[in-house]
C-alpha cells in the first residue's frame, strides 16, 4: 500500500520535522512511502492515500492544508488549536473574508463581529492573546472526517469530538528518540533542573523562576538550565534581578547532540505550559527516554501521563507552590530513582518507535480498506437477516447492528 | 455451577482444539458441575467470512437457558471468545494465527491489497475487545501468551491442558520414532522425513490424517522411504497408546506451535522428544538433553538427533522418565481450578 506523506522535514525547523523524521525509517519498513516535498501540493497522486501533518505554523504547513483541500487523506493533528495557521492562511494572504468566515464557523456572529475588530485594528491579534479561546479547527477537521483523524492525546479526541467531529479516529503516541549514547553535559551545581523551550509567559517560566528560588533555599547548590530562545517582550535578566536569583543558566536554542547532553546532566525536566494548544511535547518525550523525571502542568496530554513519570502542578493560585514542592520531590530521593525506572518503562511500552510504526499502519489500512470491510460484513449480515424476514426497521436489526458496534464491525 | 464451554467447530475436522474443549467440559461435569459444550461452524475463508462467522458468537445468548442462569462463559479458540457474557473468562487456546505472525508467510490468508489488509485489522480490533473485556484470560502456552501481550497489550496467565486419557505405559524403546499430528505443512513431517532419508537404520511411523498427506507420501516415496515410514492414518487410542508404548522417540516439531499435547503425552510413555527451536509451545517442556533433544530446524540437526537415540537409549530412557515427571504436573485439578478462580466464583 502506497503512502504520500505530507510533512515539514528537516532542514526545516519545526518539531513536526523532526517528529517525521524519526517515524519515517520505521514506517518505510511497513509501507511504500513517498514524501511529498514541501510545496508540491499534487505530489504522491498515484498513493492509495495520504497522510497530512498539521500543526499550528502557517510556514509549515499552509501548503499542506492546501494540499488536503484537494484531495482527502488521513490527518495527524499535533495540536488542536490551529488560529495561527489559519490566520496565515487567510490574513497572511489578504484574504479578509476567509478569516472572517473563520471566526464565525467557530462562535458564530460574535467570532465575526471580533474579527472584524481585528481586521479594522481595534482589537489585539487573536492569535496572539488568546488563540486557545478560538481553534479554528473546524475546517481541517471537516477534511478529515472523510478519512480519518489522529491524535495523540485523549484530549485532543475530546476536544474534536466535541467540535462535532465525527469521523474514524485513532489516537497514536508520539514516538520515542532512542536515547542516543550520550555524556551528560557538564553542569555545575545539584541537583540540576531542566527547562528546554522558548523562554516565555506561557511556559510558566516566572513561575518556575520563583519556585526555583524556593527550592534553593533548601539547596544551594541547586542549578536551573533555562535552554531556549526568549521570546520577544520577556524580559528574563531583569526577572532573575528581581529575585536576586542565583543558580540560572541560560543557553540559547541548541542544536541536537548538545541538548541530549544537557537534558541528560538533569535530574528532574520541567515542561511547563498554560494555556495548552493540545500538543504533546518532544521535550518531555526526549526527557523520558533518558529516564529523567518530569514536572509538568496539569494540561492537556501532560495530565495524562502516569503520576509515576510526571508530576502534575494543577495551574491555580498555588502553583508556585506546588511547583517548588514537585521540584523536591522530582529532582532528589527517594523519588527520584523510581521516576527514572518508571520513566523508562513508560516510554519504552508506549512511545517505542515500532510500536508507533505498527499503529500508523494498521490506521492507514483501516482508512484505505476498512469501509470495504465493513460494506462486505455488512452486506452478508443484512442478506442472511433479510432471508428470514428481518427488515430494516425490526427490533432484531437494531439488535445486530448494536452487537456489530460492539466488536468494531458497524459502520 | 452452570458452565458453557465455548469452542468452535470445523465440520468433519477434529483436533487438539477440540478435544481439550471436550475434556474440559467432562471434567468439570466430574467434578460436580452442570457444563455443556457450545460449539458453532466456523469457516475462515474466503476475504472477510472470517469477521461473519466471527460474529456469529456475538449473537449467541447464554445469559441464561430454560429459564436458569448460565453462571460461567468459557471461551477457548478464535472466535468463540467472542460471545458475550457477563462472567465470561477465555482459556485462549488460538487466536485467528493468519492476522497475526503467520500474515507474510505461505501459512497467511491475507494479501497486500488494502481490502485484505483492513480485514486482518478488523480481526485484531475484535479481538482486543472480545478477549479485553473476559474477567480473566488463561492461555494454554507461554507462546500464546506471549504472543497476546505483544500483538493487543493483554496479560494472561499460563495453565497448561492435560492431555488426553489414553493407557499410557512403557512397553519398550522400539526401532521407530513415531510423529502423531494433523498432517499439514506446519507440523513439518516433511522435516523428519527428510533427516530420515539418509539414514537406513531410522524407521518412522506417521499417525494423523490431514490434506498434506499426499504431498508428505511422495516425499517418501521420492526418498525411497517405503518400508521404512509408515502412515498409520487416524488411529484409535488404543492403537494410539500402543504406539507411544513401543517407540523410541516422539518427533514434534510443528513451526512455533502454540501448545501440543504430544509431547505431554510422549512423556507419560516415558519417552523423549526431538523437537526443534522454533517449535514454540514444546520448549515450555522438552529441555534439551533433560525430556528430550533440542535441534535447529535443519534436516541434518534432525537426523542427528534421531541417531543419537539410537545409539543412546539409556539417554532415551532417563530422559523420557524425567518428562514423566514434568508430566504429571499438569492436571486438571489445576486447570480447573485457576479456570474458576478467574470467573470470581
Amino acid at each position: 500500500m502506497k503512502v504520500a506523506y505530507f510533512s515539514p522535514m528537516p532542514p526545516e525547523r519545526s518539531g513536526i520535522a523532526d517528529y517525521s523524521a524519526l517515524l519515517l525509517p520505521a514506517l518505510h519498513r511497513r509501507l511504500d512511502v513517498e514524501v511529498v516535498k514541501h510545496g508540491d501540493l499534487r505530489g504522491g497522486r498515484d498513493a492509495d492515500i495520504a497522510l497530512y501533518h498539521v500543526g499550528n505554523s502557517p510556514d509549515a504547513h499552509g501548503w499542506i492544508v492546501e494540499a488536503l483541500r484537494q484531495r482527502p487523506g488521513v490527518v495527524v493533528l499535533h495540536e488542536f488549536v490551529l488560529h495561527h495557521l489559519v490566520a496565515g492562511l487567510t490574513l497572511g494572504r489578504k484574504d479578509g473574508e476567509g478569516y472572517l468566515g473563520a471566526m464565525q464557523r467557530e462562535a458564530g456572529v460574535a467570532g465575526r463581529l471580533l474579527a472584524h475588530g481585528v481586521l479594522d485594528g481595534i482589537v489585539p491579534p487573536l492569535w496572539e492573546i488568546r488563540p486557545e479561546d478560538f481553534p479554528l479547527a473546524g475546517e481541517v477537521l471537516e477534511h478529515a472526517a472523510k478519512t480519518g483523524l489522529i491524535v495523540h492525546s485523549r484530549y485532543v479526541g475530546r476536544r474534536a469530538l466535541a467540535s462535532g467531529y465525527e469521523g474514524p479516529m485513532w489516537r497514536i503516541p508520539h514516538p520515542a528518540w532512542p536515547p542516543p549514547s550520550v555524556e551528560p553535559a557538564e553542569v555545575t551545581g545539584t541537583p540540576v533542573i531542566g527547562s528546554f523551550g522558548n523562554v516565555n509567559a506561557s511556559k510558566r517560566v516566572p513561575q518556575l523562576l520563583d519556585a526555583f528560588a524556593r527550592f534553593r533555599e533548601d539547596h544551594p547548590a541547586a542549578r536551573l538550565l533555562l535552554v531556549g530562545a526568549s521570546s520577544p517582550g520577556f524580559d528574563l535578566d531583569e526577572r532573575l534581578r528581581g529575585l536576586e536569583l542565583e543558580g540560572v543558566q541560560r543557553e540559547d536554542y541548541v542544536d541536537e547532540p548538545r541538548l541530549w547532553a544537557l537534558m541528560a546532566a538533569c535530574d528532574a525536566i520541567a515542561v511547563l505550559r498554560a494555556p495548552t494548544m493540545g500538543e504533546t511535547s518532544g521535550s518531555a518525550i526526549r526527557a523520558l527516554s533518558l529516564g529523567v523525571p518530569l514536572v509538568v502542568s496539569d494540561v492537556g496530554w501532560f495530565a495524562e501521563l502516569p503520576d509515576d513519570v510526571a508530576l502534575k502542578v494543577p495551574v491555580d493560585a498555588h502553583e508556585t507552590d506546588t511547583l517548588a514542592r514537585a521540584l523536591e520531590l522530582a529532582a532528589t530521593e527517594p523519588a527520584n530513582t523510581a521516576m527514572r525506572a518508571a520513566a523508562l518503562a513508560y516510554v519504552a511500552r508506549e512511545h517505542a518507535l515500532e510500536r508507533v510504526a505498527d499503529l500508523y499502519a494498521a490506521a492507514l489500512e483501516e482508512a484505505v480498506g476498512g469501509g470495504a470491510v465493513r460494506d462486505a460484513v455488512l452486506g452478508e449480515i443484512a442478506d442472511a437477516a433479510a432471508d428470514v424476514g428481518i427488515g430494516a426497521d425490526d427490533p432484531e436489526a437494531a439488535e445486530l447492528a448494536r452487537r456489530l458496534g460492539e466488536v468494531g464491525l458497524a459502520g | 455451577m452452570r458452565i458453557a464451554v465455548c469452542s468452535p467447530q470445523v465440520p468433519f475436522a477434529h483436533g487438539g482444539a477440540e478435544v481439550l474443549a471436550e475434556r474440559l467440559t467432562e471434567e468439570l461435569q466430574a467434578r460436580g458441575h452442570e457444563a455443556a459444550l457450545v460449539t458453532v461452524p466456523f469457516k475462515w475463508y474466503p476475504g472477510q467470512r472470517v469477521l461473519t462467522q466471527a460474529f456469529l458468537w456475538r449473537m449467541v445468548d447464554l445469559d441464561e437457558v430454560d429459564g436458569r442462569p448460565v453462571d460461567l462463559v468459557i471461551g477457548t479458540k478464535f472466535p468463540s471468545y467472542v460471545v458475550r457474557h457477563p462472567n465470561k473468562v477465555v482459556w485462549l487456546v488460538h487466536q485467528f494465527r493468519q492476522a497475526y505472525e503467520l500474515d507474510g508467510t505461505e501459512l497467511g490468508q491475507f494479501g497486500d491489497d488494502p481490502v485484505d489488509r483492513a480485514t486482518r485489522r478488523a480481526i485484531h480490533r475484535l479481538d482486543r475487545t472480545a478477549l479485553g473485556e473476559a474477567r480473566a484470560r488463561y492461555t494454554i502456552s507461554r507462546n500464546v501468551a506471549e504472543r497476546l501481550e505483544r500483538t493487543l497489550g493483554l496479560d494472561a496467565e499460563v495453565v497448561l491442558p492435560p492431555p488426553q486419557d489414553l493407557d499410557f505405559r512403557c512397553d519398550e524403546y522400539g526401532d521407530f520414532i513415531l510423529s502423531v499430528n494433523r498432517l499439514d505443512r506446519a507440523k513439518r513431517i516433511d522435516l523428519l522425513l527428510d533427516a530420515v532419508a539418509g539414514d537406513p537404520a531410522a524407521h518412522v511411523v506417521i499417525a494423523g490424517e490431514g490434506p498434506d498427506r499426499e504431498r508428505l507420501e511422495q516425499i517418501a516415496h521420492d526418498h525411497g522411504l517405503d518400508g521404512r515410514a509408515r502412515f498409520a492414518g487416524r488411529v484409535d487410542q488404543a492403537e494410539l497408546a500402543d504406539l507411544y508404548a513401543r517407540c523410541l522417540a516422539v518427533y514434534y516439531a510443528p513451526v512455533d506451535e502454540d501448545y501440543g499435547m504430544v509431547p505431554y503425552e510422549a512423556f507419560l510413555s516415558q519417552k523423549p522428544v526431538v523437537t526443534t527451536t522454533d517449535a514454540g509451545g514444546p520448549l515450555d517442556v522438552v529441555s534439551d538433553r533433560r525430556t528430550g533433544l533440542v535441534v535447529e530446524p535443519r534436516t541434518d540437526s534432525v537426523a542427528g538427533a534421531v541417531r543419537f537415540l539410537r545409539e543412546h537409549p539409556d539417554d532415551a530412557r532417563s530422559w523420557g522418565q524425567a518428562g514423566k515427571e514434568v508430566a504429571e504436573q499438569v492436571t486438571w485439578d489445576h486447570a480447573i481450578d485457576r479456570l474458576l478462580h478467574g470467573s470470581g466464583q
